[in-house]
């Protein structure tokens, strides 16, 4: 009986792998109209999304819509300083994106 | 008396040919989700919460049941090999009961990884971000080695401890760069479940 119900588990098991890589196809995202087009929402949608939302709702980093990005920096300056050298969990992207880069990440933050 | 040397040599060829073949499948599978996390476009969409905040806690304690049924998993495997005694007589459910936490753990991980490769790919930011990404990669690859090595008959005695061993060691090392890195390193205010 209990070897029959392990059985199920592992055939159950197969079943969800099988649905998992079917969904990693067929969930495709929406067309590319909706794809970032500036180059600092780019920057923002290749590095800093996957911590802060697709929105910048907020998601293991914090919320940087709605204004929250000025409000937490009111000075662009130090937002700047903040994404080059990193601080705590936030990763330092100095060495990954050029000042430009940042500068341009930064400012696209602050009109979320 | 050349042909009862030269058996055991034919056996331990065909067996290590049968464990490279098991190898080559297992490192396609890690091969191939590497690809599929670097090639698709992450969504960083959270396709699913459940009773969670969001999906980043979900995966934290998803991660971190798997990682517990992942330790009863080697403890039975341990009493099956004997290497503990405890219980002293082994029930006859022992093996079964090894068998449902494995793949239990292993279901609990499929919601989690659908959503790392899915929404967020491999990735790279940092030193943390990079290993967790090459070790989802190596523990699914490592998986089937495991699964396979208990299918395929013939291989190298050590194979199927080793496999599991490794399998276990690549998900502590998943969960110590994603669910105890939230659990001590998230952001202030941001919840823990």
């Amino acid at each position: 009986m209990f070897r029959r119900l392990v059985n199920l588990v592992e055939i159950l098991a197969l079943v969800g792998v099988a649905v998992a890589v079917v969904l990693l196809f067929a969930n495709e995202p929406e067309s590319a109209s909706t794809a970032p087009t500036t180059p600092g929402a780019q920057i923002f949608a290749a590095s800093c999304a996957s911590c802060h939302g697709a929105d910048g709702g907020g998601g293991t980093g914090p919320k940087l819509a709605g204004g929250a990005a000025a409000k937490r920096f009111p000075a662009v300056d130090d937002q700047i300083r903040f994404v080059t050298d990193g601080s705590g969990a936030m990763p330092a992207f100095g060495g990954q994106l050029s000042p430009t880069q940042i500068r341009e990440v930064v400012e696209y933050t602050r009109t979320l | 008396m050349a042909d009862t040397v030269a058996a055991p040599a034919r056996t331990a060829g065909a067996a290590t040919r049968r464990l490279v073949v098991v190898l080559l499948v297992g490192g396609a599978v890690a091969v191939a989700l590497g690809v599929y996390g670097k090639v698709h476009d992450p969504t960083h969409e959270q396709p699913y919460t459940w009773f969670f905040t969001s999906t980043i806690q979900l995966k934290v304690w998803f991660a971190t049941a798997a990682l517990a049924l992942a330790v009863v998993q080697v403890l039975l495997g341990m009493r099956l090999y004997d290497k503990i005694s405890f219980p002293r007589h082994a029930p006859s459910w022992l093996g079964d009961a090894h068998r449902l936490a494995g793949t239990l753990a292993f279901v609990i991980t499929l919601p989690v990884a659908y959503q790392c490769l899915w929404a967020l790919g491999f990735q790279s930011t940092d030193t943390r971000v990079l290993v967790h990404s090459l070790l989802g990669c190596f523990f699914y690859g490592i998986f089937t080695v495991k699964v396979l090595a208990v299918r395929v008959k013939g291989l190298p005695a050590p194979t199927l401890p080793f496999a599991g061993g490794l399998v276990f060691v690549a998900l502590v090392g998943i969960w110590l760069t994603s669910a105890l890195w939230f659990l001590t390193s998230r952001p202030a205010g941001l919840p823990v479940y």
